[in-house]
């Protein structure tokens, strides 16, 4: 255990100094994109509250969504995978995933190491954004619940990771899958609560979506930062996760021990 | 042919015996690998159709192959491009699983990828960058003596010896990106030989580089292969490397090996030729019959052609009969079109 947590280790440590190699690109990603979006998504409700000329929605004020609006634009990039599955994809594509295959290594820890390594950094610097503007605009969040709800954001980043290697999976089929990876990412947009928190979805919908384990990339822990959601129900997002990881991650065995077979070792 | 016996390991150039002979490294039994490919036509209409009504060609890239090598033993496996001898490498490291027969090495098979296995071989591709492209060398070497769980301070040890044998020490700093070819394979090969691997396999490690750093890197090979007497399987399309490094010659073709033996003995029995060019002071007052393929036209001054070695002093004596020479230059033919000769046939009896 000790020397696959090492070898993890010095995935994600390699990532961060990757990172911190390129000061304009870390500060574009840690601080610019999350001030961007959460700007954007301050607009939109505060468009549909001063549209509609209501005060609140669902039972929730206007500040709540707000704040849900700002640590919902915050954590969903920290449960984004796209960059890396794109690399991940892209390495089956071109055969750079030889140098990982020589090695005693797994693709997914290869991989998972060097993705926890850059989100905990990035995150680690971006977490400002969220935590200044509700101090500024004296939104309601409950702070002292932020642990946990990270703790549900990494065990879900887990997850993600295990749908990226599916992903990169299918590329030994199929070659070129990036606009596959587009297709399940939209999907994975909607279904985790990023756009517009899913209790407000009509019943029968709500329970289903809030339910499957994407609701843990942004519902879930931003519901509960925010108010909207119980610790038992921030418990069900753990829960669900492990089933979801159960089931995926027998998909992404068998299809990467499929794929590896007509493997061509391209570019080799 | 196909078929290889195993042969105890030949004296080396550096002149030591290899230890242990009776103890094989690498074994493959019928050990072959198609591959399917869309044959995509031409133009948009038929592209169009192509998304409903594909057709595949299944390509031989290795036929049914058998081969011992012991251990210790330097192969140099050459062959033209899309013979094979990729897809040979790939198979004995793991990288991709055969369709068809079965392989061992050091025990092992390949492609089931056990860790204990990985941690005995290295693989190098000359045309390839393992190591991460934005960091220093040095950062990637942490992480793979953490993959190869080494310790951390002997590694970095190995490391600092490595980079002092190859002359690369200032450079294990500066990012990979910003150093040059010959200091990014040097760079590699530090990667690859960090583990300390029993079986390395080596794709033109020289591919692509002056010749200062191909005699650099090959000279470090020598000494580390002399040393630490790893089994190697070598390819490369510079005979250079070949005759210094390897002490049996493989030659694959259409998939196939068509020739087993000794280095030496393959050049020494190939018909060697050379490239002769030269410019002559006085033009040819009329025209010259050179060798019996080589027939000069009056008025020439320079000339450059390709002829057996022993035939050059009679030419050479031709010619300073008609005139004073001004400028020559021998050259030794490509490895490459030696290779050539003797797929087409030039060279039969080298294969009985």
């Amino acid at each position: 255990m000790t020397t696959y947590l090492n070898k993890l280790w010095g995935g994600a440590r390699l990532a961060a100094l990757e990172q911190l190699t390129y000061r304009f690109n870390l500060f574009s990603d840690v601080a610019i994109q999350p001030l961007i979006v959460a700007a954007v998504e301050l607009t939109l409700w505060l468009a549909f509250f001063k549209s509609t000329g209501r005060s609140e929605l669902a039972g929730f004020s206007q500040e709540h969504y707000l704040a849900y609006a700002i640590w919902a634009a915050f954590v969903a990039r920290i449960s984004a995978n796209w960059m890396y599955e794109w690399n991940m994809i892209d390495s089956v594509e071109t055969g750079s995933v030889n140098a990982v295959l020589v090695r005693p290594i797994s693709f997914y820890s290869f991989w998972l190491g060097q993705f926890l390594g850059y989100k905990v950094l990035t995150s680690s610097f971006s977490l400002v954004v969220p935590l200044v503007v509700c101090w500024a605009m004296k939104l309601p969040v409950q702070l002292e619940r932020l642990p946990l709800a990270l703790l549900l954001v990494l065990f879900y980043l887990i997850f993600v990771h295990t749908i990226a290697v599916i992903m990169s999976s299918l590329a030994f089929f199929f070659n070129r899958v990036h606009h596959v990876t587009v297709a399940k990412n939209i999907t994975l947009w909607m279904l985790g609560g990023e756009f517009f928190p899913l209790d407000i979805l009509p019943e029968g919908i709500r329970e289903a979506m809030i339910a499957l384990p994407f609701s843990s990339a942004v519902f879930r822990p931003v519901g509960y930062l925010t108010g909207r959601l119980t610790t038992a129900q921030l418990g069900e997002g753990f829960l669900s996760i492990a089933i979801g990881q159960i089931v995926l991650g027998s998909v992404a065995f068998v299809l990467w021990r499929a794929g590896r077979r007509r493997y061509a070792g391209t570019g080799a | 042919m196909g078929q290889i016996e195993a042969k105890p390991a030949p004296l080396s150039r550096s002149g030591f015996q290899h230890p242990d002979t009776s103890r094989l490294s690498i074994q493959t039994m019928g050990l072959g690998r198609d591959f399917v490919t869309y044959k995509k036509p031409e133009g948009l209409m038929n592209s169009i159709k192509g998304l409903w009504n594909r057709k595949y060609e299944t390509k031989v890239a290795l036929q049914p192959t058998d081969l011992e090598l012991q251990q210790g033993q330097i192969i140099g496996l050459v062959g033209s491009n899309g013979a094979g001898k990729t897809t040979l490498l790939k198979l004995l490291s793991g990288l991709i699983h055969p369709t068809q027969g079965d392989a061992r090495v050091l025990g092992y098979q390949p492609w089931k990828r056990e860790a204990a296995f990985l941690r005995r071989i290295s693989i190098l591709l000359g045309q390839k960058n393992q190591l991460w492209w934005d960091l220093p060398p040095a950062d990637s070497y942490d992480l793979l003596a953490r993959i190869y769980e080494l310790d951390r301070q002997k590694a970095r040890q190995r490391v600092q010896e490595l980079a002092e044998m190859l002359g690369c020490r200032e450079q294990l700093l500066t990012q990979l990106r910003r150093l040059s070819l010959g200091e990014r394979m040097k760079m590699e090969l530090i990667g690859a030989l960090l583990h300390e691997p029993e079986v390395m396999f080596l794709d033109e490690p020289t591919i692509g580089l002056d010749i200062v750093a191909q005699n650099s890197i090959r000279e470090f090979l020598g000494a580390y292969v002399r040393d630490r007497r790893p089994t190697v399987i070598l390819t490369s399309h510079y005979m250079d490397d070949i005759s210094l490094l390897a002490d049996r010659l493989l030659l694959i073709s259409k998939g196939r090996i068509v020739y087993d033996g000794q280095v030496e003995d393959f050049m020494s029995r190939a018909e060697t030729r050379q490239t002769l060019s030269l410019k002559i002071l006085q033009p040819l007052r009329e025209d010259l019959q050179l060798t019996a393929d080589h027939r000069v036209p009056a008025g020439s001054r320079s000339l450059s052609i390709e002829i057996p070695s022993q035939q050059i002093g009679p030419a050479l004596q031709t010619l300073l009969a008609l005139s004073p020479i001004q400028d020559i230059k021998i050259e030794e033919v490509e490895f490459e079109d030696i290779i050539r000769d003797f797929l087409e046939g030039r060279h039969d009896h080298l294969s009985q």
